[in-house]
């Protein structure tokens, strides 16, 4: 099945033959559960999330429109699953214990470079926490998943100009938390596009 | 400027983005932390997805497959919800398992089982997988619309006519009492060790009883062994993680509490194979010996075999050497 595209195989879904199930896991399930774990901070809920999000691929595979992209469907699903998860955690404090549950444990070798990247790891996943939950997802589909503005706005359900604010907005937030000596910069760049 | 990290404008506009960065002195300096920015967010690595959740999904996706879900070290058990009934109409004939014949009725009052006539004063309701019931113990009466499913028919007994009606229903059950009650610590230490549905399901249960449980007044021995045992044989490394944060702040009210607590951090120390883990449980070991709470010479012993052990996680090491130097010298 490796040589069908994603509509293709979508195609065979529709038809009532899950067999590309798993030809379509392997393309997706990687950025699937990378967005999803960096969204909601919790390997449990992303695990979750990706049971949930390709059985639904499977169940609801006649809602998926032969001309659009595969990946903005599942990212829409996705995030959906995530933002009704994120509503019903209210416990922020919790949240924050999963960051560091998140890490992968350092390799045994070259020790001081893993720390560095383990510290630098905890520096981002914190500086994304910061960020409100519609920032987080805008900024882990833009800069993680490469989507289009449009893409994204399609994913969030909302329009291309707030995507642009919240890109704009959790880069502000990053640079402050990031940066170690962040320059400046003022109003003067609301005259660019 | 996001616009143009991202690519997202066209020639003309990243031309004349581009062309007042260049003359504009703060826009520049913005343009370069913006691109730094853009940079060390880089370093957030992918992490790759455990092979179970694909085995998981396919279970689901494909389940004319044989596909093995593996349950590393976690003994399978049934969802407590999903239990079974199995009524028979005024007889109290017995049947149970799995039939795929009629089965015959037993003499009237034979085996049943779970749902014994209560004496008066006892408990009245009690989880059952499965439980057989007389007719004239339940009501005519079926509240709401409860999803009925497998349902199996017994024919009418040539001696005394009684006919059977089995299946399985799925109720929802709340259990309601104070936490000190055996009945809510028994059914608790069920769930937190039997309820497979997800893994997120057991975190919200181990977080909710860390909460309830935290006061002095409630301490119990039945929930420590169920953390306990969470923690052996718990499949993912979140939940076993939360499993050790929640035993080292349960209350050591029993002596039998703070022994089970210990030995299940020692036995995470030694066998867990998940870095993350060990370095809760050596924390946590240390925070117990910092709060005057006695170690005895095996966690000793097991923190100080970490501490010198070349192959170990460095950070395991690290952490082991600092509870060690908290207790101090022995």
């Amino acid at each position: 099945m490796k040589h069908l595209s994603d509509q293709e195989l979508m195609r065979i879904v529709q038809a009532g033959d899950h067999s590309p199930a798993s030809e379509i896991y392997d393309r997706y399930a990687g950025r699937i559960y990378n967005f999803a774990l960096r969204f909601l901070r919790s390997p449990e809920a992303a695990e979750d999330a990706m049971q949930e999000v390709f059985v639904k691929m499977l169940k609801h595979a006649n809602q998926f429109q032969g001309d659009a992209k595969l990946s903005t469907w599942l990212f829409s699903i996705t995030a959906n699953w995530c933002r009704d998860y994120l509503r019903k955690s209210d416990n922020k404090s919790k949240e924050a214990e999963d960051v560091l549950v998140t890490l992968p444990a350092p390799a045994e070798n070259a020790p001081d470079r893993n720390l560095e990247r383990r510290e630098n790891e905890i520096r981002i996943q914190r500086a994304l926490q910061a960020l409100t939950a519609e920032q987080r997802e805008a900024i882990l589909l833009s800069r993680y998943q490469g989507l289009s503005y449009a893409e994204i706005a399609q994913i969030a359900g909302c329009s291309e100009g707030a995507v642009k604010t919240r890109v704009f907005r959790a880069m502000e937030t990053l640079k402050k938390m990031l940066l170690v000596d962040p320059r400046g910069g003022d109003q003067c760049l609301n005259v660019l596009p | 400027m996001p616009l143009l990290l991202t690519w997202s404008l066209d020639a003309a506009g990243r031309e004349a983005a581009h062309r007042h960065i260049e003359t504009c002195p703060e826009c520049h300096e913005e343009w370069l932390s913006m691109k730094d920015t853009w940079q060390v967010l880089a370093d957030l690595p992918q992490v790759d997805v455990p092979p179970h959740v694909r085995d998981r999904f396919l279970a689901a996706a494909l389940p004319q497959q044989a596909v093995v879900i593996p349950f590393r070290r976690r003994p399978a058990a049934r969802w407590l919800a999903q239990a079974a009934a199995v009524v028979v109409l005024a007889g109290g004939a017995y049947f149970a398992g799995q039939r795929t014949a009629p089965v015959r009725l037993a003499p009237r009052g034979a085996a049943v089982t779970a749902a014994q006539p209560m004496m008066q004063g006892q408990p009245v309701y009690s989880i059952a997988e499965t439980r057989v019931l007389p007719a004239a113990s339940m009501s005519p009466n079926i509240e709401g619309r409860p999803d009925i499913e497998n349902v199996q028919f017994v024919d009418a007994d040539p001696r005394d006519g009684q006919i059977g009606v089995a299946f399985d229903v799925t109720q929802h059950v709340t259990v309601t009492g104070s936490p000190a009650d055996k009945s809510v610590v028994r059914l608790l230490s069920y769930v937190l060790q039997n309820d497979p549905k997800s893994s997120t399901a057991r975190s919200q249960a181990i977080d909710w009883v860390r909460q309830t449980y935290s006061e002095p007044r409630y301490a119990n021995p039945e929930i420590t062994q169920a953390l306990a045992s969470v923690l052996h044989n718990e499949q993912h490394e979140g939940v076993r993680i939360r499993a050790v944060d929640t035993l080292q702040k349960l209350p050591p009210k029993f002596t039998s509490s703070g022994d089970a607590t210990r030995e299940a951090l020692i036995d995470a120390l030694k066998n867990d194979p998940n870095p993350s883990v060990r370095i809760k449980a050596v924390e946590a070991l240390a925070r117990m010996a910092n709060s005057g709470q006695s170690l005895d010479q095996a966690a000793v012993d097991t923190l100080r075999q970490k501490a010198a052990q070349g192959d170990e996680n460095l950070y395991v090491r690290v952490k082991a050497a600092e509870a060690l130097s908290k207790i101090g010298p022995r």
